[in-house]
């Protein structure tokens, strides 16, 4: 059962699993809301495309259900299952290989995936070629998002404030040892040691002795071979902010997600959502709107939309910030351009339900296509003609 | 075509049909109409499913005896040679087909010892109640009957013991049941009258005597039965003619009902009942409210149950109270004590900031009328309605569809969900002819539109779940 094809709506394929650590709740975020309020919206042919932690690909509408993945018998299901070929003909075509093989045509890629392969701009660089239109930020702002020195970087060049830190590769750290530690002791204490391109917490620590450093730094390493230590916030208040749009902007409610631990890890974000179902991969242990002063809620909204200009950010993205309560400085943290399960939760109580989100991303996918389309990356020279060939002998 | 066919080859088949006998209280007419209507028998568990009773595992049982006889004698007569090939597979292939009918075979033989049986339980219900000092109450109508069960047992039980089936135990041996429970020194019993054919209600009141009576309403509901409206009227009003000189309140909001009452008859609605008047009435999620007057007294009352509709019955069930002698102060306090009943016009707010109006127990047309007008009078948010339409309108469903289409055009409901079936594209049309401004979005079926519901609604959104179909109405 692959599933029908339906002629008279547009074919969207939602890309979701994928080789990363993040990969189970990619599939939360796929489901819910995305693949659920496409349905909802009954003007899409939906394809779920599910990219096993192997990386092979599958696609069969009985993946739209987000049950499927919940089977006991999900690693025999998925055996069963035929792998599916990927074709770049004038666009992106999937094919069921087989004696009676089946082909569609894809209209509308919507990436569900977090992390690395997926969010880090590897599959929007296949889908700009394949040329057709996909959700969200393109392979630019992806990459540099998912690298958080990279983006610490970027928009303290525009002069938006960011915490002090350092970084260093594997390399570095195993040649310069000292050096590095001599940097790191110049900063203000305690520290967070990350991995520079895991989302989700993965393998932050919150450093407060001079001790627990270097282990701290192997943990990060273990996951990662470019690592970021940063001085923490007092008096902080960590918020979020979610925006969609390309040119013109729609923010959010600047969210205040309400922490258990030291700071917000991978276990607060998607696993403590309090038994509650189908929130997806955010749940409801937030305040929304966060209860600021109306003057960092502003500074919050600034230097949100032009760290999201800055990193060329387009579709939907999601920018963290830490604020000091006691001095009011605010710093942006990170960038994410995938938020999980894109933050619907907070887009309904601002007045933008499932259904709404979800179509007006495909919308942006197509505009950001068609200006893209009317940018000229071919241009006819006649260098070849003019280079190299075979010398006369004469 | 194909699978339709096959789906009387299932070996779920035989549970299949006890389940639609089940779902029809094994009513003969009601299954057989159900099964002719049936194309594929995968299909028919949707909503419900089979419940293991002692009757039902009896003629599942009855019903793989028939199959295994059938089959045991057509190969034994094979084997005899008294078959040919040809007969033989007919006849293996008709077993499903006569199944279906001579299923009812041993049904009639479990009713034939039921009978007797529940005719003694009854008979002893009757003698029970004869003696029973309490003040008996009867409800009937085509509506509303459950709603002014909980409004009269809520009140009354501020001042006096009363008890009431907790269920929709209406029928005859359901009460019986009931009445084995009693301990003998309530005061006040209050009953629900089933009416599902012409001399039900006599038969109801022949057992449980009642001293008064109420009739919340006469309107289409189970019209697919009584086939004529008039056999309806005549049927509730076999309360009345019970009653005699006894008091029987009548709703004045419905048009059949009060035009079809005497004037012996006490007439009671949001405007008040017999002496007592209504004022200041108000309506809003939060409940409703409204002042009381009887001669000088003026007594502020508030609930939490929703739309204007709710004050006639609980204007009716004031009345009863004071005629049984409750204070004012005794009513209030039992009227702020009324609770919203499971499925019934029931609020909920859900984490997201989304407040349900579940309505799915509500199936006619005057319930409908009422919660849109209700929703009509609702401000600042944006209203969802979510529908598959009534069932058992008989030949008035056309034009009852039609008509909540007008009603909600006219209210200006911003979003209209159908649940697709036959009778949809009347509540479209109806809302078409009356030029609806606002969205229509259709689903197959109740469970991809509750599915979706989550994400076509924000903070401050009202949802509202008109009606559920059972399965034998799919």
């Amino acid at each position: 059962m692959i599933g029908q094809t339906n002629i008279n709506k547009k074919n969207i394929a939602v890309i979701f699993g994928g080789q990363s650590a993040e990969h189970d709740v990619s599939i939360i975020t796929a489901h819910i809301p995305i693949i659920q309020s496409l349905l909802a919206v009954r003007q899409f042919d939906v394809w779920p495309i599910y990219i096993a932690k192997d990386g092979s690909w599958y696609c069969d509408k009985a993946m739209n259900e987000l049950a499927y993945f919940k089977q006991n018998n999900f690693e025999t299901l998925l055996a069963q299952q035929k792998k599916i070929r990927i074709l770049f003909d004038n666009g992106l075509k999937i094919i069921w290989p087989g004696i009676i093989s089946k082909t569609v045509q894809i209209d509308v890629a919507f990436p569900a995936m977090h992390g690395t392969f997926g969010e880090d701009g590897s599959l929007m660089g296949l889908l700009r070629m394949a040329n057709i239109p996909f959700v969200g930020c393109d392979l630019f702002a992806s990459a540099v998002a998912m690298d958080k020195v990279l983006t610490k970087q970027v928009v303290l060049a525009e002069g938006i404030p960011v915490v002090p830190y350092v970084w260093f590769t594997k390399n570095d750290w195993q040649k310069n040892k000292d050096i590095y530690l001599k940097k790191i002791d110049e900063l203000k204490w305690p520290l967070f040691v990350k991995p520079v391109h895991l989302g989700s917490s993965i393998a932050i620590s919150k450093v407060k002795q001079k001790t627990e450093l270097e282990n701290a730094i192997e943990v990060a390493f273990h996951y990662d071979d470019k690592i970021l230590v940063e001085e923490s916030v007092e008096n902080l208040i960590e918020v979020t902010l979610p925006i969609i749009g390309n040119d013109e902007l729609q923010l959010a409610a600047i969210e205040r997600p309400l922490n258990k631990t030291d700071f917000f890890d991978f276990s607060d974000k998607y696993l403590s959502s309090g038994g509650k179902k189908n929130s997806g991969a955010n749940s409801h242990y937030s305040e929304i709107p966060a209860n600021i002063d109306k003057e960092l809620a502003k500074k919050v909204e600034e230097f949100g939309k032009k760290t999201y200009y800055t990193l060329g950010c387009s579709g939907i993205a999601r920018i963290d910030f830490l604020i000091n309560a006691v001095d009011k400085k605010v710093y942006v943290n990170e960038i994410n351009t995938l938020p999980g399960s894109l933050y619907h939760h907070n887009w309904r109580k601002v007045g933008v339900s499932g259904v709404e989100l979800v179509t007006k991303l495909v919308a942006l996918a197509e505009d950001n296509f068609i200006q893209r389309k009317n940018i000229n990356y071919a241009f006819n020279s006649d260098i070849l003609k003019k280079t190299g060939g075979q010398k006369n002998q004469n | 075509m194909i699978k339709n066919l096959l789906s009387r080859y299932n070996f779920h088949y035989p549970k299949i049909l006890v389940y639609m006998l089940q779902a029809s209280e094994y009513n003969i007419r009601d299954y057989f109409i159900w099964h002719w209507r049936v194309k594929n028998f995968k299909r028919v568990e949707q909503r419900k499913h089979f419940v293991k009773t002692a009757k039902s595992l009896l003629l599942l049982a009855a019903a793989w005896l028939i199959i295994i006889s059938i089959i045991g004698f057509a190969v034994y007569f094979l084997w005899l040679g008294a078959l040919n090939k040809i007969l033989f597979f007919l006849i293996i292939f008709i077993v499903p087909y006569i199944l279906a009918y001579i299923i009812i075979i041993p049904l009639l033989i479990i009713k034939l010892i039921q009978w007797p049986i529940e005719y003694v339980i009854i008979y002893k219900a009757r003698q029970r109640l004869k003696n029973h000092k309490a003040v008996k109450i009867a409800i009937a109508g085509s509506f509303g009957k459950t709603t002014m069960r909980e409004i009269l047992k809520t009140i009354l039980s501020e001042g006096r013991k009363t008890a009431a089936p907790s269920l929709n135990y209406n029928t005859p041996i359901g009460i019986s049941r009931f009445i084995k429970t009693l301990a003998d020194d309530e005061e006040v019993l209050i009953f629900e009258l089933g009416e599902y054919y012409p001399g039900d209600i006599k038969k109801l009141c022949n057992l449980v005597q009642p001293d008064m009576g109420i009739i919340t309403g006469i309107n289409e509901a189970h019209l697919q039965k009584f086939k004529k409206i008039e056999r309806t009227i005549k049927t509730i009003y076999e309360l009345a003619d019970f009653l005699g000189d006894k008091p029987l309140y009548v709703n004045g909001e419905n048009e059949l009902a009060k035009n079809n009452a005497q004037s012996k008859h006490i007439i009671y609605s949001r405007e008040g009942v017999g002496k007592l008047k209504i004022i200041n009435q108000k309506t809003d999620l939060s409940g409703t409210s409204f002042v009381i007057t009887n001669g000088n007294i003026e007594v502020e009352l508030k609930t939490n149950l929703l739309g204007l509709h709710q004050i006639g019955p609980i204007a009716a069930a004031i009345d009863i109270a004071l005629k049984i002698g409750l204070s004012f102060e005794q009513i209030k306090n039992g009227v702020s004590k009324i609770k919203s009943f499971n499925h019934r016009l029931e609020l909920k707010t859900d984490s997201a900031g989304i407040i349900t109006l579940d309505d799915t127990y509500n199936g006619n047309p005057d319930g409908v009328n009422a919660v849109i007008e209700f929703l009509a009078g609702l401000k600042n948010c944006r209203r969802f309605y979510v529908t598959p339409g009534l069932v058992e309108m008989g030949i008035k469903t056309e034009e009852v569809h039609k008509q909540i289409g007008k009603k909600l055009a006219e209210a200006n409901i911003e979003k209209i969900i159908l649940i697709k079936n036959s009778v949809t594209s009347y509540i479209e049309q109806g809302l078409r002819e009356n030029n609806y401004k606002g969205e229509i979005v259709r689903f197959d079926d109740a469970l991809s539109a509750f599915a979706a519901l989550p994400h076509l609604t924000v903070k401050g959104d009202i949802v509202l779940l008109q009606n559920d179909w059972p399965d034998q109405y799919q």
